[in-house]
């Protein structure tokens, strides 16, 4: 497949997936919008897991900050176009805070801190009840308008949310055909050789953990809106494992794998339904089973398969 | 024009929908807690529903229309419940079970308000029915009706002076803890030491040691089933002697179950107990044992009666309508003389607020007891 025929794929797919949801009724609609919050989440810690090759189990704690930056401004009447950038600039800079320190140390190090963060936020989201609102959560959190049409209605949301986690896509894509970005991958691949290329690796790796956890908040504003409720306990560390699952099923380190696990994380559960009390058993079993023989991920299926033209 | 036509296209499809349902089985739907850490209590109360809709379809369904009950697990997470209740308004579900745990029913309440379908749940937060929303209904009591009893007792019959509080902080327990607390203050009881613990926590040695250092006259435990045997058998093992007051959950049957021995002695103020001194109570809980081989606790009989309360009410408006079924239920009265399958009188008030009679109970000999009978709030 040539670069044009795949960028046409792209676009055709993205169509196909935003007229999707006419054929859908609420609940369809409400999964894809689901799917594209978390796609948001998850792109981003591909960029930490798989260009800067750093384990993180913090990413919900990121998701959880930029919802609760959204449930409270919003709530006090803020615009949604002002909060969604403190929610992205917010994370950013607790990324960096967090990094700073943590980075030191790496991989599976890396993994325990960012877990420990995790907790740490959830504790405070959880125990701040006057900020917070406590275990009770937060309720009524409004939806934008855009240009005075009103996004209450489920179908406007979720071409809402598509559009921007095109942009951040975008963004994202734009960034790893940067030099930077290709830093980024010369990080992963070999971080010795990059450093010996003149490659600040300290420097390098912090920013792709705080564009990673920027991604997040701003998924975490989408979330807060969409489900206009959120309490502590959906950005528990489990829902951190869920988004690593997410990125490694589907490929990390490539582009378009973190799309593929989201897909699995979030809407392969739904499908296993019909099979009532064995469903999530089949999931963790249809987990277990393509890692042991796709380590790599979904994508690398064509490479196993010893196709031509297949590569990262 | 195009607005108007689609007004039309609407109806058109909503007078075919109609037609076409008048006939066949009524959609139920369930969102239920059958994995994560409301397991214990979706489980039951699901099982609950299933049993009386078959009981009731055996005898020809509601209005000679049979049920058709579908159930969906939430994982106890809210994104997911909220996902489900769209899925049951799209089945054009008559009525909504569920979910169980008050996290979950704040997200999917919203969704079955706003399509206008009457929603019960067993969740136990005072705030679920305090929001003006027509068309959500417990099973069982609030926190705010059942602390007061606690409180009574506590105060009248165990003559405590001051005592220790361990609870779950997520929000069952936190609901709880702070109505508790408005409770024994107005009954000039005092407060010791006030532990907050983890839902799913393991370890209880440190809450049971802080309340032991406390030096107050009893302990009361308000955390879910499973932590609830943690925290007996930790109380047990540190030679805790004073009195362990609790509601609902601390002598619920699983509790017993998973805390043995340690959970002899142990008191709790029960709005729905499968040991009610109530034959037709004892009779549901046997039936239900047989079928499931579990003995149901409260969220079993909670869903149990819930559907009987459909039925009762569905019959008494005449026909399948949700908007009316809601309207009808508001300061409604339902008597076990007319409907036996709701085993106690039972009544709404405006807010979808339940109340009929509660137990006081112990555990003995590793059996739940009922001791005491308490009169609902207002009397039928």
């Amino acid at each position: 497949m040539n670069a044009k025929t795949g960028k046409l794929a792209l676009v055709v797919g993205i169509a196909a997936f935003a007229i999707l949801p006419l054929f859908l009724k609420g609940y369809g609609v409400y999964l894809c919008a689901l799917f594209c919050v978390y796609l948001m989440a998850t792109l981003g810690l591909n960029l930490t897991v798989g260009y800067a090759g750093q384990m993180s189990l913090g990413q919900a704690a990121f998701f959880g900050i930029g919802a609760y930056h959204a449930a409270i401004l919003l709530k006090l009447g803020w615009p949604f176009f002002l909060v969604l950038p403190i929610a992205a600039v917010a994370c950013f800079l607790v990324g960096l805070l967090l990094g700073f320190p943590a980075l030191r140390v790496q991989h599976h190090y890396l993994a325990f801190a960012t877990l420990g963060f995790n907790i740490l936020v959830f504790l405070i989201m959880r125990n701040e009840a006057t900020i917070t609102g406590g275990p009770l959560g937060i309720s009524g959190i409004p939806r934008p308008s855009l240009f005075g049409i009103s996004l209450d209605a489920d179908l406007r949301y979720f071409w809402f949310t598509l559009f921007f986690t095109v942009v951040l896509a975008a963004i994202l894509w734009w960034l790893l055909r940067s030099p930077w970005g290709r830093a980024f991958a010369a990080l992963r691949d070999n971080p010795i050789r990059a450093e010996s290329l003149g490659i600040n690796i300290t420097a390098y790796t912090l920013f792709a953990f705080a564009i990673g956890a920027a991604c997040a908040g701003v998924a975490g504003v989408f979330y807060a809106s969409l489900l206009q409720f959120i309490e502590p306990s959906s950005f528990q560390f489990s829902y951190s494992l869920m988004m690593l699952l997410a990125v490694i099923v589907g490929g990390s380190g490539r582009f378009f794998g973190p799309v593929l696990g989201t897909v699995i994380i979030v809407l392969l559960p739904e499908w296993l339904r019909f099979m009532q009390n064995w469903y999530l058993a089949v999931f963790g079993f249809a987990i277990v089973a393509l890692m042991i023989f796709l380590p790599g991920g979904l994508l690398s299926l064509p490479e196993r398969l010893g196709w031509k033209g297949a590569s990262k | 024009m195009k607005r108007f036509a689609g007004w039309i296209g609407a109806m058109v499809l909503g007078v075919a929908a109609t037609a076409a349902a008048q006939n066949g089985p009524v959609p139920i739907v369930g969102l239920v807690e059958l994995s994560g850490p409301g397991a214990v209590s979706g489980t039951n109360f699901n099982d609950g529903v299933r049993m009386a809709v078959e009981e009731i379809n055996a005898k020809g369904g509601i209005l000679g229309r049979k049920i058709d009950y579908t159930y969906n697990d939430t994982q106890s997470n809210p994104g997911v419940a909220k996902a489900l209740a769209q899925k049951a308004v799209d089945q054009n579900a008559y009525v909504v079970m569920g979910p169980v745990f008050s996290g979950s029913i704040f997200v999917s309440m919203d969704v079955t308000r706003k399509a206008e379908i009457t929603n019960f749940t067993g969740g136990e937060a005072a705030n679920i029915t305090q929001q003006g929303n027509p068309y959500i209904f417990r099973t069982s009591f609030t926190q705010a009706n059942a602390m007061p009893r606690v409180a009574r007792y506590m105060k009248n019959a165990l003559k405590l002076k001051s005592v220790d509080i361990i609870w779950v902080n997520n929000d069952f327990g936190k609901g709880g803890h702070d109505e508790f607390l408005k409770a024994i203050k107005a009954d000039g009881i005092k407060l010791g030491a006030d532990v907050s613990t983890d839902q799913g926590q393991v370890d209880f040695s440190g809450a049971v040691l802080k309340v032991k250092q406390s030096g107050s006259d009893g302990v009361f435990v308000y955390v879910n089933e499973e932590e609830s045997a943690r925290a007996l058998r930790e109380l047990a093992k540190q030679g805790y002697n004073k009195p362990r007051i609790g509601e609902t959950t601390l002598t619920g049957q699983k509790v017993i179950e998973l805390a043995g021995s340690a959970a002899d002695g142990a008191i709790a103020h029960v709005g729905l107990s499968p040991d009610a001194p109530i034959p037709a109570v004892r009779a549901f809980a046997e039936r239900f044992q047989k079928e499931f081989k579990y003995k149901p606790d409260h969220n079993g009989i909670k869903g149990y009666t819930a559907m009987y309360i459909v039925k009762a009410m569905t019959e008494k408006i005449g026909k399948f309508d949700t908007k009316a079924l809601a309207a009808a239920l508001h300061g409604a009265k339902i008597l076990v003389k007319d409907h036996p399958g709701v085993l106690m009188d039972v009544s709404f008030d405006k807010n979808g607020d339940i109340d009929r009679e509660s137990f006081m109970t112990k555990v003995e000999n590793g059996k739940q007891v009922v001791f005491e009978t308490l009169p609902p709030l207002h009397p039928f």
